[in-house]
């Protein structure tokens, strides 16, 4: 399954996803996309570097599905946290 | 109420120094996320789902009404101008920036307050009856040695790393307000056969993935022993508790595992070894902390009110609030007032800022400038004079805090669930919506009468499911939230740990379902004093079993049913 690498903003704690060329983005709609496992460790060795110059924390990947292009969260948790907002 | 003094001032203040200094660090990149965040946890600070959520303890839910407008202050500076009150009678931030929290801590610094120990494998804030030093049925005002065990336990080197969390509720009345019978510690002040006050100590009480109704390790424990037996208590758990299974690590898998004979010999051993004189409070300082909660000097006022009779006679919705939101004090002519947070279709627990401004103002004008927070998440003005409830009436109704719904249907317990929490394995809090819509109406409600309903986002029981008359767990299906109901459960003296009723739902049909429970109890009840509980327990579990998944071999055919126990 295809993956993005999301964290949290250090600062204010928003969540963010790694977009291309290192920036980090609010909308999972900009995530850099990985399809296969080379490409998951460049984005992840790039969110590293992000970890270490305290832009971000509590990375980790994510799966997501690939509609018309566009990276869609497969889970509950994954469509709140890519909302910014609870459901409510 | 308490205030602090030189030592406690400095000690927060300087707390609230050195965590300005962490934060200051971990954003320059001095810390890592590992080495920082034990010390962001010390200070209530956790990274949620959206946003850093601050929890802020509430000493035993007391607050002035000052300490609540800075809350209010703080949600509409550093939040979204709302905050949520939680089940251990505090209150949760949920859109924090870690830029900003050195600067909260200061604000609640300023007025006596902090996020101490709201995390951590430490004691957590104490818990206590909400209507102490107020209660018709009290026997002594548990706020005194609530505050005790506040000065005892914060930052105690012996106990600041625990095997796990530890949570202790006391009460001083008759009847249980405060679930101690779901605490590692339950305390509760009884007289002793001379007359003197002393402790009934429960302990292994819990909730989580492994609930436990509190078992009895002491029937009279002497006041001015507490201290001393609750460090050996504390003692054997720290040298026993299982460190290497956080699953496993709360001190009721302990007594359990141990049984309760074999525990309470090792308390008593290791209590016979301690310098008591040394541990136990000195009767001097009992007096001291005592004078913070002298009773209000209450001007004596009449039990009978005329206007209040007549505004009760004309206005159905206040007669009503009063029948459900008012509660006996210990003296005539005052009254306990139960402030809901619970409007249907609303978040439960959530106050807005200005809501918290006009609580805070009408408890400066008719409340003797004093709040308490329930641990079912609402708020309580302990002292009103019963000529004054109708402007308190006036007031709550203007802030949309009038909800007339204590102890019924709709006053729901609800975690945060998934729509907040990095634990959850489903969301909560819409669950609780669509249930209080269905049963928006307020002569329904009056008619089912006392009914607990809690929810839980997961298994750590936060929303209290495993208490609840009637209790939802959300759990994690394939990916899919599905909620259990359990019955039967009870907070109170009669605690008890719900059955599971049947397999679960999906959250679409979770309040048909509770409607099907609750249809079921009014047809089988013997007459409308006969509660749900008690009904329940007459009844079993068959009934509704049977009306939710109907009565053959294969089950009802209904969309609501799922074929797996979860």
């Amino acid at each position: 399954m295809p993956n993005v690498v999301t964290a949290n903003n250090l600062r204010s704690g928003a969540v963010v996803y790694l977009g291309s060329a290192g920036r980090w983005v609010d909308h999972l709609i900009e995530a850099a996309i990985a399809s296969d496992a080379p490409a998951l460790k460049a984005l992840e060795t790039e969110a590293l570097r992000a970890v270490e110059s305290t832009e971000v924390t509590a990375v980790y990947a994510m799966d997501v599905a690939v509609i018309a292009g566009r990276p869609e969260p497969t889970s509950v948790r994954e469509r709140i946290r890519a909302a910014h907002a609870p459901t409510v | 109420m308490y205030r602090y003094d030189d030592f406690d001032r400095t000690f927060v203040a300087e707390r609230a120094r050195q965590f300005r200094g962490q934060v200051a660090r971990r954003l320059e990149g001095g810390l890592t996320e590992e080495q920082f965040k034990p010390l962001r946890l010390q200070n209530g600070l956790y990274l949620q789902l959206h946003a850093y959520m601050l929890r802020v303890a509430i000493p035993y839910g007391v607050l002035s009404a000052r300490q609540l407008s800075q809350l209010a202050m703080i949600a509409r500076t550093w939040d979204r101008s709302f905050g949520h009150f939680t089940t251990r009678q505090n209150i949760q931030f949920n859109w924090t920036k870690l830029e900003d929290a050195p600067a909260i801590i200061d604000a609640l610094a300023d007025v006596e307050m902090h996020a101490i120990q709201t995390s951590g494998n430490c004691i957590r804030n104490v818990t206590a009856d909400p209507y102490a030093g107020v209660a018709a049925d009290e026997i002594e005002d548990p706020r005194v040695w609530a505050e005790v065990l506040r000065q005892w336990s914060s930052i105690h080197p012996e106990f600041t790393f625990l095997p796990r969390k530890f949570k202790v509720a006391i009460t001083g009345a008759a009847e249980d307000r405060a679930a101690i019978l779901f605490h590692d510690i339950g305390l509760k002040i009884v007289k002793g056969p001379e007359g003197e006050t002393g402790f009934r100590v429960y302990v292994g009480g819990g909730q989580g993935r492994t609930p436990y109704v509190g078992l009895e390790i002491a029937t009279f424990l002497p006041r001015d022993r507490l201290l001393s037996y609750l460090e050996a208590i504390m003692r054997v758990y720290n040298l026993h508790g299982r460190r290497d299974n956080i699953y496993k690590a709360r001190i009721k898998i302990l007594v359990n595992a141990l049984g309760l004979d074999e525990f309470r010999r090792q308390v008593e051993a290791e209590w016979a070894t301690l310098d008591r004189p040394s541990i136990d409070l000195p009767a001097e300082e009992f007096t001291r902390i005592a004078a913070y909660f002298k009773p209000a000097l209450l001007k004596a006022a009449s039990a009978k009110d005329a206007d209040l009779d007549a505004r009760r006679h004309s206005d159905t919705a206040f007669d009503r609030w009063v029948r459900n939101n008012v509660v006996t004090h210990r003296q005539p002519g005052y009254k306990i007032v139960n402030i809901s947070l619970k409007e249907p279709g609303k978040i439960p627990g959530d106050a807005s800022a200005d809501q918290m401004d006009a609580v805070a103002d009408l408890a400066r004008r008719f409340g003797h400038d004093e709040i308490r927070v329930t641990y079912q998440q609402n708020l309580v003005l302990p002292t009103v004079a019963s000529r004054d409830l109708a402007a308190v009436y006036d007031g709550l109704v203007a802030a949309g805090l009038a909800t007339a719904n204590t102890e019924l249907i709709t006053d729901i317990i609800a975690c945060p669930g998934l729509d907040y929490c990095n634990l959850a394995n489903a969301r909560a809090i819409p669950i609780a919506q669509e249930i209080a819509r269905k049963f928006a109406d307020p002569v329904v409600v009056q008619s089912i009468g006392p009914l607990r309903l809690n929810i839980s986002g997961c298994i750590n029981a936060c929303g209290h499911h495993h208490a609840g008359n009637i209790g939802i767990l959300g759990v994690d299906k394939k990916g899919t939230e599905h909620y259990q109901i359990t019955l039967g459960g009870s907070p109170k003296d009669d605690a008890a740990i719900g059955d599971i009723v049947g397999p679960s739902f999906t959250a679409e049909h979770v309040p048909g379902a509770i409607e099907t429970i609750v249809a079921t109890y009014f047809e089988l009840r013997r007459d409308s004093a006969e509660t749900f509980l008690v009904a329940y327990r007459r009844l079993g579990k068959a009934p509704f079993r049977d009306a939710l998944y109907g009565t053959g071999a294969k089950p009802a055919a209904t969309a609501a049913l799922e074929n797996a126990d979860v």
